[in-house]
């Protein structure tokens, strides 16, 4: 891969009014680096930064609404990794990213290469992708509960007419997870056709006509020449994608509430519960944690692998 | 000349704007068949939506309906006024649009600084400050709500009121600068080939210079998408700004909207023109900034790699 | 590209007018929002509450009275959903920035009781004006936690039957008396049953929270059973009792299918409300989502062979007091002490159909039939507090407990595991969960 730092030029070009040491400390890669980071960086770091290193004092002391928060060592954790509810979410929490991520991403890029033409009505298609994102999660929630009613729901319905069985879908322990990622695909379709809709515009038409005079087929053309261009925004997607989809919150919390029988338990709602249900401040503090441990492993993995497939164009 | 054999009418026709070459169709419909797919999409992914404005302008008891009446007899649209009415949602949208507009700002100020740094620079510590940034991604904010909540008090002590409890300034301060953010532009700017920032360079133009002059015109889209992305998270929080506004004329609009929803009985109806009302601008902003989302490739004036 | 020096001044500059922008808006929104005594002015009580529409109206109306009445005190109300409630004091509390009174439900009390900030009302309710019996024994017990009184009562409720008088009229069936057992609920529930129509004779909420359990307990109750020992060491419900009111659900859920199961615990409302239900066990709050229903509502079925009749459960909610020094204290006690009197009472009661919390005020004569005009068949809830002996044991391991059988009940509601399993796992489970901690 290329260099992507910019080297100074050299002694042969002279600038009138350049040259000394504190022109060139100014100029530096160092300084400019850290100048540009800093603003950004500084906001991050005193709201994002703080409350995490707050949060893991938190879990290494039991709990209280008192003002006294003893010290109790590693209990919390140790009791996390004998809590059987841990573990059932644990599961039902990859079990959800593993069917989300991709499906959201087949989904939006579906959809983005769908919608990116100039075709009648374009505008409208979307406007309604995007429209998706900004529907508040409760609205979701109850059109979606609605929809996979037992009794009442259209799915049901649409079932009867083609033979398939009834389902009890939400109020089936094996079925209400799966409810929660169809909703939840529909809910981020929205984004990942925005990111890929952004992408696509950078994948220059030269090249696909290049493609196409040496006889490529739309397919083709599509994985070997414009799906390599789209690697940094799908790394982009299947990393956000994955840290959202482990911390699966809202929608559990505005249908299922966790159930039915756990079923819908990921571990951000445990820990809620653990934490404003129960006031286990500092148990939920290390669920948390916990979760934290997770997600980098996983964020690595992906940004790891990524070093194969993602291509830069620079 | 391709090997396999096409009408010629094809090759003259103008390769559509989608990033893959005509397809040789032998039926030839009045319109894109892309339409045949984007409808049902479409129709799919604006049911709710359809919904929600239905149900804005139910009157109550048809709005208490399960299963929900698609097709009402009887429009109410004076659930809007009963809902502007019923808070002061004027003020609570003016205090939306002072926190929005601001943090959408300050982002595309702060992230774009520091995603271009991360992209193009090489300085000590730049990898693990960006694990450290991403790391802040990974832990809910059920956790971390807590101590937020005491930080910014002891800022809005310590430092400037006007970031403390129950000031704007503490809605719009923690959420100035996002790690996605940064991210995001990171990976956007990494995909810019370095001619035209190493030419600019070698003519003596400051990395600053190169940014904004070079580098930010080219990133349209994304900028846009920041934008929108960042529009829609600030407009929509609302945890937050629960924990942190005590007093009514601080209330946000989603604060505002909360009014509707009881414990025990929630006023469908009248909460769901409030959404409406919530959605209109989003949704404003949204088909605005489409346009730029996709930038005509011609317009890029680059050449093949 | 050539590109001119100067035209790095002229975008560094925007880029410092943007951020000075920033900073300016920052500095600039905001005054301070003062709450307590300034030296001299007027002493401000913050309150949260979860008033909406009527409640609303009628709760900022007795403020103003108050404030008419009592010009050194200001009152400022903040609207928070009740459910929301606990998260935001929750964090006031760490951060140090409570506000004077909140509205919080009673089921929290426990874990409200060990709050540092919170102020004990033991001896200002002990005061005759305050005329603590007055109020329900079901509110007093909830309003205590080892006998520190944390909280002054702000709602009561129960539970009832509410049915549909045209199903029952429809279906052939006498309406529900008032000596009616569990039997005949069952049996009235399978009758209003009709696949064809999606008609249901019944619902419960089986999202496995509290709001699952509360609705068990007061079948329980009746069926003469009690949830703990009485040191709350152990589970006592795991027994005839309990298999009973197990069984009666388990009957209508899986045998019958005259249940509809909800897992949201909203949709029952609004299926009530389209005449999709018979009956519902719900409370007074629920009346003034139906208004497309000519409703009755009756008290709940009895167990015959269980002395413990018609009892039912109540749910009352607290105004608890947060020490903001004791300027902010004794106002606040003043305003609560005052509003929780009983001409305050029966107004508010009157304007919005919210129950009475007090005893007195309820059997004023004229009362019940006052409130039936304001909200039809509340008047059957009013009569029904008499109904209510006991309340939830007061530790702060409920919640615990309570997940336990919200499981239990699900299962057994789904159909996964048989009433006398069900009732065995849960008692281990909360045996050791009581004993652990």
């Amino acid at each position: 891969m290329a260099v992507n730092s910019m080297t100074r030029p050299g002694p042969g070009r002279s600038r009138p009014g350049r040259g000394g040491l504190a022109r060139r400390a100014l100029d530096s890669e160092q300084f400019n680096g850290w100048a540009f980071v800093t603003p950004g960086v500084a906001v991050i770091l005193l709201f994002g930064a703080v409350p995490i290193v707050w949060s893991a004092v938190m879990s290494f002391q039991k709990s209280s609404l008192g003002s006294s928060t003893p010290f109790v060592g590693l209990v919390n954790y140790r009791t996390l990794v004998h809590d059987p509810v841990v573990s059932q979410a644990i599961q039902h929490t990859l079990i959800y990213t593993a069917l989300f991520v991709p499906g959201t991403m087949v989904v939006g890029l579906f959809l983005a290469v769908a919608m990116n033409r100039k075709i009648r009505f374009i505008s409208v298609y979307r406007t309604a992708a995007y429209a998706t994102m900004a529907i508040s999660a409760i609205s979701e929630a109850i059109v979606f509960i609605w929809l996979f009613d037992p009794s009442y729901g259209v799915v049901n319905f649409f079932f009867s007419k083609v033979g398939l069985p009834q389902q009890q879908f939400l109020n089936s322990p094996s079925e209400a997870l799966y409810v929660i990622v169809a909703m939840t695909i529909w809910g981020w379709t929205g984004f990942a056709v925005v990111v890929y809709l952004a992408a696509l515009q950078g994948v220059p038409r030269s090249l696909l006509e290049a493609a196409a005079i040496d006889g490529a087929g739309p397919w083709r053309t599509f994985r070997r020449v414009t799906l390599p261009l789209l690697s940094p925004a799908t790394l982009f997607l299947a990393v956000w994608l994955t840290i959202n989809a482990l911390q699966l919150f809202d929608e559990v919390y505005l249908s299922t509430q966790g159930g039915p029988l756990n079923a819908t338990t990921v571990l951000v709602y445990y820990l809620y519960e653990q934490a404003f249900e129960q006031f286990n401040f500092g148990y939920a503090s290390a669920i948390a944690y916990f979760l934290f441990l997770i997600i980098i492993v996983v964020t690595a993995l992906q940004f790891w692998l990524s070093r194969r497939y993602t291509f830069y164009r620079s | 000349m391709s090997a396999t054999s096409a009408p010629a009418r094809d090759e003259l026709r103008p390769a559509p704007d989608d990033g893959l070459p005509a397809p040789r169709r032998r039926l030839r419909l009045p319109f894109s068949p892309w339409h045949l797919v984007l409808i049902p999409a479409t129709v799919v992914l604006l049911f709710p939506f359809y919904w929600l404005i239905v149900t804005s302008l139910e009157t109550e008891p048809d709005a208490l309906h399960f299963p929900p009446i698609l097709i009402p007899h009887v429009l109410r649209f004076a659930n809007y006024a009963d809902a502007l009415a019923s808070a002061p949602f004027v003020r609570f949208f003016v205090n939306s649009a002072i926190v929005t507009a601001t943090t959408v700002l300050c982002n595309l100020v702060l992230c774009s600084l520091a995603g271009y740094a991360f992209a193009r620079f090489r300085f000590l510590g730049r990898g693990a400050l960006f694990a450290v940034l991403m790391a802040t991604l990974m832990v809910p904010f059920q956790v971390t709500m807590i101590p937020q909540f005491i930080v910014v008090k002891w800022l809005g002590v310590h430092l400037l009121a006007g970031v403390g409890i129950d000031h704007l300034g503490a809605l719009i301060l923690p959420n100035a600068a996002t790690a996605f953010g940064i991210f995001f532009m990171r990976q956007f700017f990494r995909t810019l080939p370095l001619e035209y920032e190493e030419s600019a360079r070698v003519d003596g133009a400051g990395r600053l210079t190169v940014l904004v002059r070079i580098v930010l015109p080219l990133a349209t889209a994304p900028l846009a998408t920041l934008a929108a992305l960042t529009f829609l998270d600030s407009w929509n929080d609302f945890l937050w700004p629960l924990i942190a506004i005590t007093s009514p004329d601080k209330m946000t609009l989603q604060l505002g909207l909360a009014t509707f929803q009881g414990a025990h009985a929630t006023e469908w109806s009248l909460l769901m023109a409030g959404n409406v009302m919530s959605l209109a601008p989003m949704l404003v902003v949204f088909f605005v900034a489409q346009r730029f989302f996709v930038r005509s490739v011609a317009a890029t004036g680059l050449s093949g790699t | 590209m050539a590109i001119a020096r100067h035209h790095r001044r002229g975008t560094l500059a925007l880029l410092l007018a943007a951020l000075t922008a920033a900073g300016a808006t920052l500095a600039g929104c905001g005054t301070d929002a003062q709450s307590g005594t300034g030296s001299g002015g007027p002493v401000t009580i913050q309150i949260w509450d979860g008033y909406q529409s009527a409640e609303a109206t009628a709760f900022s109306h007795l403020v103003s009275e108050y404030e008419a009445a009592h010009p050194g005190v200001k009152i400022s109300s903040l609207y928070v959903n009740n459910d929301d409630t606990l998260q935001k004091v929750l964090t006031a509390v760490k951060g140090g920035s409570t506000p004077d009174i909140a509205y919080l439900y009673g089921s929290w009390a426990p874990q409200v009781a060990e709050i540092p900030q919170v102020v004990n009302l033991t001896q200002v309710v002990k005061q005759s004006s305050v005329n603590w019996n007055d109020f329900y024994v079901g509110e007093r017990d909830v309003a205590t936690v080892n006998g520190k009184v944390i909280g002054i009562p702000a709602l009561v409720d129960n539970l009832a039957v509410v049915y549909n008088k045209k199903l029952f009229q429809a279906a052939g069936l006498p309406l529900p008396g008032a000596n009616w057992t569990w039997s005949d609920f069952v049996a009235d529930a399978a009758k209003l049953t009709d696949a064809a129509k999606k008609q249901y004779g019944t619902a419960y909420v089986t999202p496995g929270t509290e709001d699952t359990v509360w609705h068990w307990e007061a079948l329980l109750w009746e069926a003469g059973g009690s949830l703990l020992t009485a040191d709350n060491k152990q589970a006592a419900f795991d027994s005839a009792a309990g298999l009973e009111s197990l069984q009666t659900l388990r009957t209508m859920a899986v045998t019958d299918k005259s249940m509809y199961l909800d897992p949201t615990d909203e949709t029952y409302q609004n299926l009530f409300n389209s005449g999709k239900l018979g009956m519902l066990v719900t409370g007074p709050w629920d009346l003034s989502s139906f208004p497309n229903v000519d409703y009755g509502v009756q008290v709940m079925p009895s167990y015959p062979g269980s002395s413990a009749g018609h009892q039912t459960i109540s749910g009352p909610d607290n105004w608890v007091v947060f020490n903001n020094g004791s300027g902010q204290v004794s106002a606040a006690e003043q305003f609560l002490t005052w509003l929780t009197a009983a001409p305050q009472v029966k107004y508010f009661s009157m304007q919005t159909g919210d129950l009475p919390t007090r005893a007195s005020v309820a059997s004023a004569a004229g009362f019940d039939s006052d409130m039936d005009k304001q909200l039809t068949g509340v008047s059957t809830f009013i009569d029904n507090l008499s109904n209510v002996k006991q309340a939830r044991p007061q530790i702060p391991q409920y919640s615990q407990v309570s997940t336990v059988l919200g499981n239990m009940i699900v299962s057994v509601l789904l159909g996964k595991s048989t009433p006398q399993a069900a009732l065995a796992a849960a008692a281990s489970q909360v045996n050791s969960d009581l004993a652990g901690s």
